[in-house]
Parts: C-alpha cells; structure tokens; sequence
C-alpha cells in the first residue's frame, strides 16, 4: 500500500527519531489549525482538532516532501492520530535503510 | 480535419434527426412540451436506449462502446444541446455506475455493464435532506448482517431517484463518522422488499423541469452483501474519485447548452432588422454575440482537454475536474445571460410565439449544471486545499510532458483509462498550468517567425505575468484548514482562469497545423480563436482598457457567420449539424 521512493529527502539520523517525528509532525498539524502546538496532544484524532479529512490529503503531501516517501493520499483516513502516523513512518524509514 | 469523437457524435445527431421537424421523436416542439407539462421525457429516453446511448456509458472492458471519456462528452454534448433535461435525466445512469467502474470488482462490473446496455436505469444517491454537498455527514446507515445489509435512512434530491432501478448507495457502515465509516452499496430495487423502501415524490424544479430529482427512504431494508463495492470504509474514497469523472463529464453539459443559446442568438441576429438594420449589423448585438462565440469556443477547448486529460493526466484529475467543474458551466451562464440581452423580449418568450420559447428554457435548465455534483464552492475549496502542492509545482515547473501532448494533440491515440491512477492528492499539481509558461514562450517564438500576430504575444505574455502574480499569491497564502478566508475563494477562481488560458494555448500549438480547412481553419490561422479566448481572460485577470486599434472579436464575426451559413455547429472543429438551417 505504500510504497518508499527512491530519492531521499531527508533521511537523516534525526528523522528516524520518532520523537523529532513526532514533533515536526504536531508543528504542521498547529500549522494548519492555526493552534498553539502546547494544545495538541498527539494520540488525539486529528478530525476532533478539526482538521477535516481533505486537509489531511494536504499533510500527505508535506510528509512525502520532509521525509522523501510516497505515501497513500488516504494515509491520515487509516493513521488517524499524530502517533499512529509517527509509526507508521518509523517503519517505513526504517524499512528503507 | 476529422476528429473521431466529433465524427461519433454527428453521426448520433443524424439518426436522432432535424429536432426542428416537430414529427421527430426529440424534436424541439416536443421538449418543449414536456417541459411546460413538467413531465418525464419518457419516450425520448426510450429512443435514446434504442439507438445504443446506454453503452456508451460501459467502459468496453465490460462490454459496452465506452472507448474514451472524450467520446462520452461529445455525445453528450450533442443530446445537451437539443435537450438539458434528456441529457440529465438520461446520462444519470453513468453517474450511477462510475462508482463500480471506478471501484467495484471485475464481476460486479460486467454484470452492471450487461444490466445497463438492456435499459438499466442507475441513479447515484449520494445527498441528503440534512446534507447537501458535506458527504461526511451522511445518516443514511448500512449495519451489518449475517446475510449482507440492512439499510435505513433517506436519500434526497436524487435524479431518478424514484425511475432508477440500481441506486448507487454511499451508506454509512459504521457508527462513528470518519472518512473510513462510509461504504458504497448497488442496492437492486427490484429485488428489495416492497414494504423496506419507498420513493419520495419529485421534486418541482425552475429548471429541468421533467427530470425526475426526487429521493428515496429505505427502512431496514435487507441488501445482500454481494450489492458492497470495493472495500468496507472504501466508499468516500470511492465517491471522491468517481467525482473526479463526473465533474469532467460536466460540462458537456454547459457545452451543449452554450450550442444551443448560440444557436438561436446566431439565428436572430441574422434574421432581425432593428432600425433598418440586421441585428449582426449594429455594433452593440455583433460583439455580444462574438464576445458569446469566443466564450463558446474557449469553453470547448477547455472541455476537450480536460476529457482527454482523463486518459493522459489521470493522477491530476482532482485539480483538473474542479477547475473545469468550476470554469465551464460558470462562463457558459454569463455567455448564456450575454445571449439573453442580444434576443431581448424573445429570450423570454414561453410557448410557440418564438422558437417553442427554447432560450428561456435553456437559461433555466443550465442553472442546475453548475450546482450539481459540486457545486461552485465546493470545487473552488478542493482547489484551495491544493494550493500548496499547485504552488509548489508551479515554481518547479513540472510538467507531465507525455502526458500534457497525448491530452492537447487531437490526433495522437489516448492512452486507455486506468483507474489505479486515480488519486486523491495530484502529486504533480497541474501539468496544463505549469506548461503555461512555456506554451507562452513557444507563441513568441511563432511571432518572430510572423505566423501569429503581435496582438496574440502581447495578450499571451500579459497572461504570463498574471499567471506569475496569482500563483505567488497562492504560495503566500497561508494554508487554513479550519476557516477558509473569502479572498482564498477568489484566488481558487482565478486559478481556474489559468487553467483555461493554458490550456486553450496547449491545444491551439498542438494543432494549428492540422485544423486548416473551411470556416473552422480559418479560426485557428494566426491563432484566432486563442487570440480571442485569452483576451476574454486577461480582461478577467488583469483588467485594463481594451485595445482600440484592432478588435479581435470583430475578426471573429466572419468565421462565426461562415460555420452558422455552412449548417455546421459553432466549433473549434468542424461538425455537420443535422438541424435545418433556416
């Protein structure tokens, strides 16, 4: 279902840290929210932040430019939470090494 | 030139017949009829079936005449043009099924493919009372079974709602509400239980007015769980999708309507005398019905390459459709209003006083066309939500360069359609708008040569520099997911203009060397038609004082003249019309 591209963007040591992951990833979500970062909790559902499901194709495409991956458009529909996402990109960077 | 999908669609105009002789089944007279009744045009769908419409609406793979999208909207086009109403109350039964030929299995889809080329109707019930375009929001509950579904809830404002036999279901299948909580069900009337649903009555309408919008209310009724297509949660998905077709097909519709207004606007400029002259002879009535003309044409070109970009940029259909969904029928209703003023009292006319009261009709029934299947908001919103990615694309200057020829050059085959390539995030943004600059950069190049005029550049480059402008408007435009600021709505629109201004230049450089005789050759020598389509949307995009030394609508007064004398249709293409000129 989803696939590793070849060219990396930006695969580094720090990526793979699920905590930098993490963080990068709630940034964008504040980004989007126009939220303070402080108020978002990452096992919380992206929808109940309101962040609606054809947003959530828009985050696709920042993840796929960060991390250098092709990915489902769907992929916040299946991953609903900032965590689930988080694992899902470990394992997939990993998977890439 | 002869183009095959025009050639298809004039040979289905010969065989419906002149739609001016009143003994024609789908005649004018009879429409018009139908439509003062408020009643089905049952007979004219009837004929439609016999002369084989419904296959078209069947990819071949599974046995229909279906060979490419481009075909359908020239087809459809043609059925529009004589009747919106017919057109909408029979193409529905393609909206029905592109759910399964966007998502269903192998079986599924031939056995509906058979079911729909012996005269299935297929209606798609997406919209609810409660619910309008928010399809996330949808009650309509399908819960799970041992032996497959039991569905509740109400459908409404469905085309053949209550006539469809199928209706394509977007159901809930689970409790909560998510993107992943919806499936699609092919839910077989005939074979539900007659006590578990019942049709709700049709709606009356300002437009279409025989078409049958109504709804339908299930109540527990038992579907077998063969009637699932694609996975369970894959609906949304699936919808989202097949919207992107439809969207397209759109605007064969506003294209057939823009046919039929121009028609008669054409008609009454030539024949009317005001003030001892003929209407196409006072300044005023000749440019509202060229400035129509260029509208027209720009419109098709738009439509033709965005139905050919079905088959050849299928992974940016998502920006593809919502622009087209939005530009087409929103320039087809000014150009239809633009016509309104130039027939004056005729353009109100009901009943057999003026041409069986047809432009006050075809005004009425085009309304419905940029409403459904997303509406102007809705499409202009999924734009926004792309910005980023169109921004993006645009300063990197991607383009799908196979894929932008096979979609612009008439004579190069279309790839097949292949469904996998659908998707819901166009990673590559819009290959047609990222071109733009270099589609301008090739019309200098041709003016330096002296093949197109200096005009033609000047308005090209001016096109350009809009087009710089407005995406680094976007790029700045801070993404917003929650609260979408109006002035986000009016880059979106102008956006669409880009689209159009790029893709008309595409398709003018791709095939000015191969449309060269008659009435129609004449629109393309020197780039004409583009000259005139790009001017209407610089005027939109940059507007400025026109220039006074050379009118390029008044150029295109002879070609239109020409093709209306010749009984060919107002086109980019050459195209016999099977309606007795008069």
């Amino acid at each position: 279902m989803t696939t590793p591209k070849q060219d990396t963007a930006a695969t580094d040591t720090a990526a793979t840290d699920p905590d930098a992951i993490r963080d990068w990833l709630l940034d964008r979500v504040a980004f989007y929210l126009e939220r303070p970062v402080t108020d978002l909790r990452p096992d919380v559902k992206l929808v109940e932040y309101g962040l609606d499901s054809v947003y959530a194709l828009t985050l696709c495409g920042d993840i796929e430019d960060e991390y250098g991956l092709e990915l489902e458009p769907t992929l916040a529909w299946d991953h609903p939470t900032v965590d689930a996402i988080v694992t899902l990109l470990r394992e997939m960077i990993s998977g890439n090494r | 030139m002869r183009h095959a999908p025009y050639e298809l669609a004039a040979e289905f105009d010969r065989r419906l017949g002149d739609p001016s002789d009143a003994g024609r089944l789908f005649s004018h007279a009879r429409c018009a009829a139908l439509d003062d009744r408020e009643e089905f045009p049952q007979e004219i769908c009837r004929e439609l079936d016999v002369l084989g419409l419904p296959a078209h609406y069947v990819p071949t793979e599974h046995g229909g005449t279906l060979r490419s999208y481009e075909e359908a909207v020239q087809l459809m086009r043609a059925v529009a043009r004589r009747d919106l109403t017919v057109a909408i109350a029979h193409g529905k039964t393609f909206l029905g099924a592109v759910s399964v030929w966007v998502g269903g299995d192998r079986d599924q889809a031939d056995a509906l493919g058979a079911e729909i080329a012996g005269g299935t109707i297929v209606s798609w019930g997406l919209t609810e009372r409660e619910h309008g375009s928010d399809l996330l929001a949808g009650e309509v509950l399908a819960e799970r079974v041992a032996d497959g579904y039991r569905v509740s809830g109400e459908k409404w404002l469905i085309n053949n709602g209550t006539r469809g036999h199928l209706v394509c279901l977007l159901a809930r299948t689970a409790r909560d509400a998510g993107p992943r909580s919806f499936g699609i069900l092919l839910v077989d009337k005939r074979k539900l239980d007659p006590a578990s649903y019942r049709t709700l009555p049709a709606e009356r309408l300002h437009g279409i007015r025989g078409a049958d919008i109504s709804g339908i209310a299930f109540a527990d009724a038992a579907v077998p769980g063969t009637a699932l297509v694609g996975p369970e949660g894959g609906g949304v998905e699936i919808v989202l999708k097949s919207l992107q077709l439809t969207r397209t097909l759109c605007a064969s519709l506003s294209l057939g309507a823009a046919d039929h207004a121009l028609r008669l606007g054409t008609d009454y400029a030539l024949r009317r005398e005001n003030y001892g002259s003929l209407l196409i002879d006072l300044p005023q009535s000749r440019r509202l019905l060229a400035l129509s003309y260029a509208d027209l044409l720009l419109a098709e070109a738009v439509t033709v390459v965005a139905s050919r970009g079905i088959h050849a940029l299928t992974g940016e259909l998502g920006v593809i459709s919502a622009a087209t969904k939005f530009f087409v029928p929103n320039l087809v209703e000014q150009a239809v209003k633009r016509l309104a003023k130039l027939m004056g009292s005729r353009a109100l006319l009901v009943g057999d006083t003026h041409e069986h009261g047809r432009f006050q009709k075809v005004q009425r029934d085009h309304r419905i066309v940029g409403i459904f299947d997303g509406n102007s908001v809705v499409n202009l919103h999924s734009l926004v939500n792309q910005f980023p990615l169109l921004a993006k694309s645009y300063r990197r200057g991607t383009v799908d360069a196979a894929g932008l020829t096979a979609a612009t050059t008439l004579t190069d085959p279309l790839p097949e359609f292949d469904r996998d390539r659908l998707t819901l995030l166009a990673r590559g943004g819009c290959s047609v708008v990222q071109a733009l600059p270099a589609g301008v950069a090739e019309l200098t190049a041709l003016v330096a040569r002296g093949e197109v005029p200096e005009s033609l550049e000047r308005t090209a480059i001016g096109l350009k520099l809009a087009a710089d402008e407005l995406l680094a408007a976007i790029a700045a435009q801070r993404p917003a997911a929650v609260d979408v600021p109006a002035e986000a709505f009016d880059l979106a629109e102008r956006y669409t203009a880009c689209f159009a201004a790029a893709a008309a230049i595409q398709l003018w450089l791709r095939n000015r060397a191969t449309v060269v005789d008659g009435p129609a050759g004449a629109l393309w020598r020197s780039g004409l038609w583009l000259e005139a389509a790009l001017t209407r949307l610089l005027g939109r995009l940059r507007p400025a004082r026109p220039d006074g030394t050379d009118d390029v609508f008044e150029r295109l007064v002879e070609p239109l003249v020409a093709q209306h004398e010749a009984g060919q249709l107002l086109s980019l293409l050459p195209y016999q019309q099977q309606e007795a000129r008069r």
